[in-house]
């Protein structure tokens, strides 16, 4: 029952949050954002799933139990967590308290709503981590936009009405496609499925269950799921050519919300890439060249999304677009099918949570000293703010991969296990090209730093600017030293990472890839 | 008793200690943290000094598993992990970056600490991250590891060539270092990977390594994956090549070496530690760690030798007409690594090593005595405001004299007797079955005069004649903490050739060559798998077998007398050019020449192009793609939709429970739909 007291006691801090006054608002969220990541402490000391929340075996502080009855089908209240969900689980708990407390110097109107709403989020967004019923989980799905779209809307730049209604317009539409993707897989498995559960379309579809639907061949109601299903996800990922409410939100929202926005809010596309299209659909991958076809959509979005950050001036559109960059990375290896591709797209999903976090983290705290994000406005900020500029050029380099930092192990991983998958063809080709996205990226962001933390101190501004204020740097630091402590024992939660993708990949052709792999070491 | 290589992590990690040290506490110390830099790294020469006792005692090789990074699946799967390895090689190298590296410290006392400069703690707490990050890639027993530790060699060179962030040049130098490198590590870890992939194993050494698999593969013993169609020869030519491109990088070799001169925006005692010990080392040390790997494809020790020879002469021809002291140090720096990769791509694994050796000694020594000259005048580098400085400093004047010499390989200082068998080598196997080396000795050859001409020009514009401005009239002189480490520096480059006196070998017996011996390991105990797989003789005997690299009979003193004659060349036309109390600036007659050079063949603005003239605009025009055709497409299916959009706007400026109610609807929707499909009604 950790998982509903997780929800509960996240969603009461919420509650309580927006009845207190805007004074105590911003401190009373930080302490009660504490009991959601308190309570993400307690589950990873009792973690002990050893399987796949789809896919069979152990899986922790699971609860099933029959809700209610919709139609022919019964719904279930179905939660659990694995080692794909889990640290997603324990990313959202940790970003969210970060961004709390790096909200109380930007954030200074309605207070309490801003805390409860960010609160909100964290529920749905946890919820989206944990459900393992379709019902269920698209409930928190689609509850995660509504209090996303406030807060960009209300609390956002000069242009957040419009950055705010693309961002709702936009994945909605996507939810729907995704929506007529699953149905496409309910009906098809016709009368053998009976309740809505992950777990069980997911056994129907292994099982061969799928049967024909408005005299489709069941092979292809696969494919139309798949593709419906990509495309809705792709958007929330965001995928190229998906991806432009992505820059607009992320500059209108204020720094603390592009923090979850883009540390969690992007993982629920690649998490539920993840369990829908890899996890239930692969088969889909050994026909034609739709492997091909995925892996080139995972590079177009590393190098495309790497060209257009190389060629931005604001420092929150570079880090915007290096995501659009690093998400092409979890594409690859998810596409690979390998059990280092897939478990090296999980990491680096966790591991692109907390240096995006940190990245945007940063630029909100420079923002509020300098009241400006443009690179070409400001030199030598590290004059100035020397901790704060330490710590971002310290992310920064995460977020190039440099080794002994989460980057490096997650895409070292997916690069280890898409070069010579079985499931696409000119896999090392695919995987070299995309890796110059490393070139690319410490390029942009060596660029943006030259420019903006060096040289001689140069800013217009009536500000004042001095040190950043001790809880910002605190929550900076915590970050980085995550981002360290990942990457120097990357097996603190890639082993249970691997205990989940493991029997994703012991099946089919991709299985035969792995195990291939495996025993390479003649 | 204690099993000494049991302390062996400790050499690296003890500089670990000292950057978190200097990082946090440093403030707090006197010397800024710079005590505790030199009490790590001379804990780690001891250390070093201890381990080569012990593998000379007849113990060892040893390697351990340290830490395992990635584990993944238990009793399969690939595991990343790291381990060290105390070899001869790897021993030697650790007591040349931690001496080098201790000196450096000592050295940055009379140069930071005395000229007052401000972030001391942050500027000893990257020398204890350099030099750590160095040790742990010099004992790395797997190329995952030893290619992490190159990259964080990178980083630290970042952070200390840029460490004067609030001037323009040094930010800017340190993003070049960075980016250039990164580009070769690039190829380096698609090699990596690689290697993974063929293999499942990056281990350098024993059974298992990927080095011996490859071998046992050539000689129909085993098999491995190959891709893209190649066959196993040319997929390990291939593997070769790739690792190759992180070398190319780090070592500053055409065409990658663009980013070094500019490197000389750093603090002086960190360009010691670049040139001599660190980044730079680091990438021709690595082509001699998996040498038996290299060993096996003629194809990329051919690539190595023409890229080091090439090198090795055309830097030559860029330090003439510099006037910068650390101008001429930098270019000499890269040709001076032209003539080791020339030496391990011509076959000569002892020659690379042993030239990477004394050029450690005398390049450090340089740069050191480039630092003095530097403190007394008063930051101006340029020689042509010296001369005359000879009899106001004469312990560096002295010193810098031997550490030139050695570089001009005169007889009898270091640098002699390295650069005349990494000649002697690469000719012999020129001459025998691979006379493509010849175009790569001849390089080499030219590069003799070349250097000897430029080292002798800076010494006399630096140090002779009278001085031409005030400062060099009266520089400010300079304490123990410079001229310590320059004497321990100048003691060792007159001295350190008689490691390996190969070009006397036919008096003196090849069995007094002490390097040669040494690296051959033929006296210790243990071995790692396969008979000395890690040994001299095994390198040459992989060289015939499969590189097909025969040696030719030469007699090794008249190779050396060539070798002397033409470095007198130099010297004497150096003498003639820039002696008496006046010289002029002889290097502008070349006229058109002089332009070319000076501004390196304009290798640099091509580079720069790439950048800005090539890659910027190409972004600038995928990002008006993207806001103007892709997102314009989006913004114009929402105009279609406007109506929609303008009923959300209102509602926008309503109250929560409105939002709550779309929610609502939105669930009511779906039970509809389900509700519906099931029969429910």
């Amino acid at each position: 029952m950790l998982i509903e007291f997780l929800l509960g006691i996240t969603l009461a801090s919420a509650l309580l949050v927006f009845m207190a006054p805007d004074r105590i608002a911003g401190k009373l969220a930080a302490l009660l954002s504490l009991l959601p990541l308190g309570t993400a402490g307690v589950m990873w000391l009792g973690f002990d799933a050893s399987g796949n929340a789809l896919r069979g075996g152990e899986i922790a502080f699971e609860s099933r139990f029959e809700w209610f009855d919709l139609g022919s089908y019964a719904l279930q209240w179905h939660v659990g967590v694995d080692g794909v969900s889990f640290p997603l689980v324990a990313l959202t708990t940790v970003l969210t308290t970060l961004a709390i407390v790096s909200s109380w110097t930007p954030i200074d109107e309605r207070q309490s709503q801003f805390y409860g709403l960010m609160l909100i989020v964290e529920v749905a967004l946890l919820g989206v981590f944990v459900g393992l019923d379709f019902f269920l989980w698209f409930v928190f799905w689609e509850a995660v936009l509504i209090p996303m779209y406030f807060l960009i809307a209300i609390w956002g730049g000069p242009r957040r009405e419009y950055a705010a209604m693309k961002f709702i317009i936009y994945t909605n539409l996507a939810s729907l496609l995704m929506f007529v993707g699953v149905f496409l897989l309910v009906f098809g498995l016709g009368d053998s499925l009976t309740t809505l559960s992950l777990v069980d379309i997911s056994a129907g579809i292994q099982n061969g269950q799928l049967g024909e639907l408005a005299g489709f061949d069941p092979a292809v109601i696969e494919v139309a799921a798949f593709v419906l299903l990509f495309l809705g996800f792709a958007v929330k990922v965001p995928v190229v050519p998906f991806h432009t409410w992505l820059p607009d939100a992320h500059v209108e929202a204020p720094s603390p919300v592009s923090v979850i926005l883009a540390g969690v809010l992007l993982k629920m596309g690649t998490y539920a890439l993840l369990r829908f299209n890899f996890t239930m659909l692969n088969d889909v991958l050994d026909a034609g060249w739709n492997a091909e076809i995925l892996m080139s959509i995972g590079l177009v979005s590393v190098i495309y999304g790497a060209m257009l950050a190389l060629a931005q001036r604001d420092l929150k559109r570079i880090v915007a677009y290096s995501s659009i960059s690093s998400m092409g990375y979890v594409i690859i290896g998810l596409t690979a099918l390998t059990p280092h591709g897939m478990g090296g797209a999980t990491f680096q999903m966790v591991s692109h949570g907390l240096i995006s976090g940190l990245m945007f983290m940063g630029v909100g705290v420079f923002y509020n000293a300098t009241h400006t994000r443009m690179v070409g406005d400001m030199s030598g900020l590290a004059d100035r703010m020397p901790w704060t500029a330490g710590i971002f050029v310290a992310g920064a380099f995460g977020y190039m991969g440099l080794p002994l930092m989460s980057g490096f192990a997650g895409e070292v991983l997916v690069f280890i296990g898409s070069f010579n998958t079985a499931t696409v063809d000119g896999a090392p080709i695919f995987t070299a090209l995309a890796m110059f996205g490393i070139v690319i990226v410490a390029g942009y962001l060596l660029w943006a730093m030259q420019r903006s933390l060096f040289g001689p101190f140069e800013l217009e501004t009536d500000y004042e600017i001095g040190r950043a204020p001790l809880h910002d740097l605190a929550s900076l630091a915590v970050l980085l030293g995550l981002v360290i402590l990942l990457g120097v024992n990357p097996d603190l939660i890639y082993g249970a990472i691997q205990d989940a993708v493991q029997p994703i990949v012991q099946s089919g052709v991709a299985g035969d890839a792995a195990s291939a792999f495996l025993g390479g070491g003649h | 008793m204690v099993d000494v290589f049991n302390l062996a992590p400790a050499i690296a990690l003890f500089p670990l200690f000292a950057f978190v040290i200097a990082l946090f506490l440093g403030s707090r110390m006197p010397k800024g943290g710079a005590l505790a830099g030199i009490a790590a790294t001379g804990g780690s020469l001891v250390l070093s000094l201890w381990m080569v006792a012990e593998l000379a005692g007849g113990n060892g090789p040893y390697q351990e598993e340290l830490y395992t990074f990635i584990g993944g699946v238990e009793g399969e799967g690939v595991t990343l992990s790291f381990g060290l390895l105390i070899d001869p090689l790897s021993a030697l190298m650790l007591v040349i970056v931690s001496l080098i590296s201790f000196l450096v410290h000592v050295f940055s006392l009379g140069y930071m600490n005395d000229e007052s400069e401000t972030g001391l703690p942050r500027y000893y707490a990257g020398l204890g991250l350099f030099t750590f990050s160095m040790l742990a890639f010099v004992y790395s027993d797997n190329l995952l590891m030893a290619f992490m530790f190159f990259e964080l060699v990178g980083l630290c060179s970042y952070l200390l060539i840029g460490f004067w962030f609030r001037e323009r040049a040094p930010a800017s130098a340190a993003k070049k270092a960075f980016l250039v490198t990164r580009f070769g590590d690039y190829f380096f870890l698609i090699g990596v990977v690689a290697i993974f992939a063929t293999f499942g194993t990056t281990a350098f050494a024993g059974d298992e390594s990927f080095v011996t698999a490859a071998e046992a593969v050539l000689d129909g013993e085993g098999e491995m994956n190959t891709f893209l169609g190649l066959g196993n020869q040319a997929w390990i030519t291939v593997l070769g090549l790739l690792v190759l491109g992180g070398v190319i990088g780090k070592s500053a070799q055409f065409p990658l070496h663009t980013w070094l001169p500019d490197a000389m925006e750093g603090p002086t005692p960190v360009s010691a530690l670049i040139h001599a010990a660190t980044m730079v080392a680091a990438g021709v040390y690595l082509v001699a760690r998996i040498y038996g790997f290299y060993a096996l494809s003629p194809t990329a020790l051919g690539i190595i030798a023409l890229i080091g020879g090439f090198t090795a002469f055309v830097a030559a021809t860029m330090a003439l007409v510099k006037q910068e002291l650390k101008q001429v140090l930098a270019y000499s720096t890269i040709s001076q690594y032209g003539y080791m990769m020339l030496a391990l791509g011509g076959g000569g694994y002892v020659a690379g090593v042993f030239h990477l050796t004394t050029h450690a000694v005398f390049k450090a020594l340089l740069f050191l005595g480039a630092g003095s000259v530097i403190i007394a005048m008063h930051h101006n580098e340029n020689m042509w405001d010296m001369g005359g400085l000879k009899s106001r400093m004469p312990v560096t004047y002295w010193t810098f004299l031997a550490g030139s010499l050695a570089l001009a390989g005169i007889f009898p200082f270091a640098g002699f007797w390295s650069k005349d068998e990494v000649l002697y080598e690469t000719l012999i196997h020129g001459l025998g079955d691979s006379p493509l080396l010849l175009v790569g000795f001849a390089f080499g050859l030219l590069a003799v005069v070349l250097t000897a001409l430029y080292t002798i020009r800076m010494v006399l514009l630096t140090f002779h004649g009278d001085p031409r401005t005030d400062v060099a009239e009266d520089p400010e002189p300079v304490r123990w903490n410079v001229k310590f480490p320059l004497v321990v520096l100048g003691v060792l480059a007159v001295v350190a050739g008689a490691l390996n006196l190969g070009t006397i070998k036919e008096v003196i017996g090849e069995e007094n060559l002490f390097l040669h011996e040494w690296l051959d390991g033929a006296t210790l105990s243990g071995d790692l798998g396969e008979e000395g797989a890690l040994s001299v003789h095994h390198y040459e005997e992989v060289l015939e077998v499969h590189a097909g690299y025969g040696a030719a009979e030469f007699p090794a003193l008249a190779n050396g007398a060539i070798a002397l004659v033409l470095a007198l060349v130099g010297v004497a036309a150096a003498w003639y050019l820039y002696r008496g109390a006046e010289p002029a600036p002889h290097m502008e007659k070349l006229g058109g020449v002089r332009q070319v050079l000076v501004h390196n063949y304009y290798q640099d603005e091509y580079q720069v192009w790439l950048a800005t003239g090539l890659t910027y605009p190409i972004a600038r025009v995928a990002n008006m793609f993207d806001q103007g055709v892709i997102d314009g497409l989006v913004d114009a299916v929402g105009t279609a939709s406007v109506v929609a959009g303008e009923r959300f706007r209102k509602i926008q400026t309503g109250v929560v429970t409105n939002y709550a109610a779309l929610l609502a609807l939105g669930l009511v929707l779906l039970i509809l739909v389900f509700g519906l499909a099931g029969g429910w009604f």
